[in-house]
């Protein structure tokens, strides 16, 4: 990678739009990654994510923008942006009667790798996907969570420097989900800009550096969101004794809300007054035993966008696209 | 050049490997060899039976290449024409579409592919071709014309299937399609033709001049002519007859008769084509004759000049051939057209990044 590429931002997108008749998939979105980041792309069904990725993928021509990967334009040099890009789609397909090993291997031929090129990469990949016991089967035979990972393997095949992942974690178990989580932050830290899209806010929230939120095939911009983050949100809150911490926060004057078997749920607003709580319910002599955000930080922004969005007085909303993610 | 060649062999392999590695595909073929090793043995034991001469064995030969083209044509757009719409259905197009691999790579790759598939059948029916070979009377510029000619016909579905693949929407419809596309040119033109014939109809007024058998006078025992002929009155009578000669050219575009009317054939002493090529051939050189208005049967006037039968004139199927015009090429270049530009549709249609794409569909 050249210096300059380093600097340059490895996705750029800016007011791209595509409609597919009178469904308006994607109206405006503006956002860019950097490499060696994870960015999460987060927006209800239908809010234009798989679309967005598509143009990205140099499948789909927009109606309207710029879009810029590694420094090229999909439409007017898709040969550059594929040399340059690694796709996992939502579709989950494979070459049914092919073994995973040679879908590797194909795939790394129709890559212009040579024969023993694209041989030692398979092996490699069905290593790093953890496939070894099921790379010489036909790939028909795997299970969901095993073709998501060969889907991943596939999109890492030309050691791509912008990899977008459409819903990568879906049909995963936990163990797979945790080892994505990793796999995904070291390509970053090998300089990897990774764009991940999920409506699974909890494990992104672990792994991406940035998020770009997308609703009704709108990226939302950085005051919004930067506001929605400052507002009042749930903290959760659990002691030993939940008698003795409803009465500290009485005498501390915080409305406690609901309480459940996993807490007590109180609303502050910004993480300075997170700690001051905190540290007066400890000096109360309160035995504290959890502390920390009731939902993640993406969860409470995508929902506060969500809702402001349906409030038609923070966004004059347009005609509903339900249905246009395609 | 080469690494894009590259390119275009993984994908015809990957093609491959994925259709005709299924049991079903195994055993279609063994059915097609089972069924030409059948017809073969049958059409011999029963021309020997006639006392046929080792000639015959080009009658052979011409009905088992008829009976390739049939169950090519018959099997071949299920093969290529959802290769396309059906990858895009399983989620494996876009997949190869964000490789380096070009839209053209991944069609044609699909069309060679489907090409090869459909030349399986010539495969398993290569013994029994061999043996006519061997058995003799095949004539060489005949074997190359004829299996020349099915291997081409055969790409042709093949690549209808795969551009109409690309151009249709759901994959049954697009198979559909191809199939309608193989029947309107093998049977479609014949009822075209039949009909047209039938619709330009023209007069054409036949006179008949016979020998008058009826005034008792002795007969001539070797001719059965009587010993003084004389002539009765010209009969004269109008009929409408169709004008096949008007139509014939739709006949061209029919693949078997491509086929047929590409292959020299081999005739007889008496004029007649000693195979099926020759025989259907024939079809489409007797409609070329053209119709004359008044057509004299002069029975008695040839009697007087010696023999009666020359009063109606006849020609061999050698003679016919040899003042007709073959049509093949013509029909050949309608096909590969058609077939090239099935191709060249499906390449715009499926090329990415894609801008209107056909309702309901999507690109991956």
């Amino acid at each position: 990678m050249t210096s300059t590429a380093a600097f340059a931002p490895a996705i750029e997108v800016e007011g791209v739009a595509r409609s597919f008749g009178d469904v308006h998939a994607v109206r405006d979105a503006s956002f860019t990654v950097q490499p060696g980041s994870v960015t999460a792309l987060i927006g209800p069904n239908g809010s234009g994510k798989t679309t967005l990725l598509l143009m990205l993928a140099t499948l789909l021509r927009p109606d309207a923008g710029t879009i810029r990967i590694a420094g090229h334009d999909p439409v007017a040099d898709p040969r550059a942006v594929r040399q340059a890009m690694g796709w996992m789609p939502d579709v989950l397909g494979s070459w049914g009667t092919v073994t995973v090993r040679r879908a590797l291997e194909v795939t790394g031929r129709l890559y212009e790798l040579t024969p023993e090129q694209a041989r030692a990469r398979a092996s490699a990949l069905i290593e790093l996907v953890g496939l070894q016991e099921l790379a010489d089967r036909p790939s028909r035979v795997l299970s969901r969570g095993q073709k998501q990972r060969l889907s991943l393997a596939r999109a890492l095949v030309h050691e791509p420097r912008v990899l977008l992942l459409d819903e990568p974690a879906s049909g995963l178990d936990p163990a797979a989900r945790v080892e994505l989580r990793e796999l995904v932050r070291r390509l970053a830290g090998d300089g990897v800009a990774v764009l991940v899209s999920s409506h699974v806010l909890a494990e992104l929230d672990e792994m991406a550096d940035a998020a770009v939120y997308l609703d009704r095939g709108a990226t939302a911009s950085a005051e919004r969101v930067e506001r929605s983050r400052a507002q009042v949100r749930d903290w959760r809150v659990r002691a030993l004794d939940p008698a003795a911490l409803s009465a500290a926060l009485a005498d501390l004057g915080i409305a406690g809300g609901a309480s459940d078997h996993l807490g007590t749920l109180i609303p502050v607003a910004g993480e300075a007054e997170a700690a001051a709580v905190l540290a007066r319910l400890v000096g109360a002599g309160v035995a504290i035993v959890d502390f920390g955000p009731a939902v993640g930080d993406l969860e409470h922004t995508f929902l506060d966008l969500a809702r402001g969005a349906a409030d038609p007085a923070a966004a004059p909303a347009p005609a509903a696209t339900e249905g246009g993610e395609r | 050049m080469n690494r894009s060649l590259d390119t275009l062999g993984t994908i015809v392999r990957l093609e491959l490997q994925q259709r005709i590695r299924s049991t079903a595909w195994i055993v279609l073929v063994s059915v097609v060899f089972v069924l030409v090793g059948l017809v073969t043995a049958l059409l011999w034991a029963s021309l020997t039976a006639f006392g046929a001469d080792v000639r015959d064995s080009a009658g052979i030969y011409s009905t088992i290449i008829f009976f390739v083209l049939l169950v090519g044509t018959l099997v071949t757009p299920a093969i290529s024409g959802a290769a396309i719409n059906g990858d895009r259905e399983a989620g494996t197009l876009a997949t190869t579409q964000v490789t380096l691999a070009t839209t053209s790579q991944i069609v044609l790759g699909k069309f060679l592919a489907a090409w090869t598939v459909a030349l399986t059948f010539l495969l398993a029916s290569l013994p029994a071709l061999l043996f006519t070979l061997i058995a003799g009377g095949v004539r060489g510029d005949t074997l190359a014309a004829s299996l020349g000619v099915l291997v081409l016909e055969l790409g042709v579905v093949a690549a209808v299937g795969v551009g109409l693949s690309g151009l249709i929407g759901r994959p049954l419809f697009s198979v559909v399609t191809t199939y309608l596309v193989v029947a309107a040119l093998s049977i479609g033109t014949l009822i075209a033709f039949t009909l047209g014939g039938l619709a330009f109809q023209t007069q054409q007024t036949q006179t008949y001049i016979s020998i008058d058998y009826s005034d008792g006078g002795e007969f001539d025992p070797e001719t059965g002519l009587p010993v003084v002929i004389e002539c009765l009155e010209p009969q004269v009578s109008t009929y409408s007859v169709p004008r096949f000669d008007r139509v014939w050219g739709i006949l061209a575009a029919n693949p078997y008769i491509v086929l047929a009317d590409a292959a020299p054939t081999t005739f007889d002493s008496n004029g007649f084509p000693q195979d099926l090529f020759g025989q259907i051939a024939l079809g489409v050189r007797s409609a070329q004759l053209p119709i004359e208005s008044e057509v004299v049967y002069d029975e008695c006037g040839a009697a007087l000049a010696g023999d009666p039968s020359l009063g109606y004139p006849y020609e061999t199927p050698e003679q016919i051939f040899d003042r007709t015009v073959p049509s093949w090429f013509v029909g050949l270049l309608i096909h590969v057209v058609l077939a090239a530009a099935a191709l060249w549709g499906a390449i715009a249609r499926t090329r990415t990044p894609a801008g209107a794409l056909p309702t309901g569909s999507r690109v991956a």
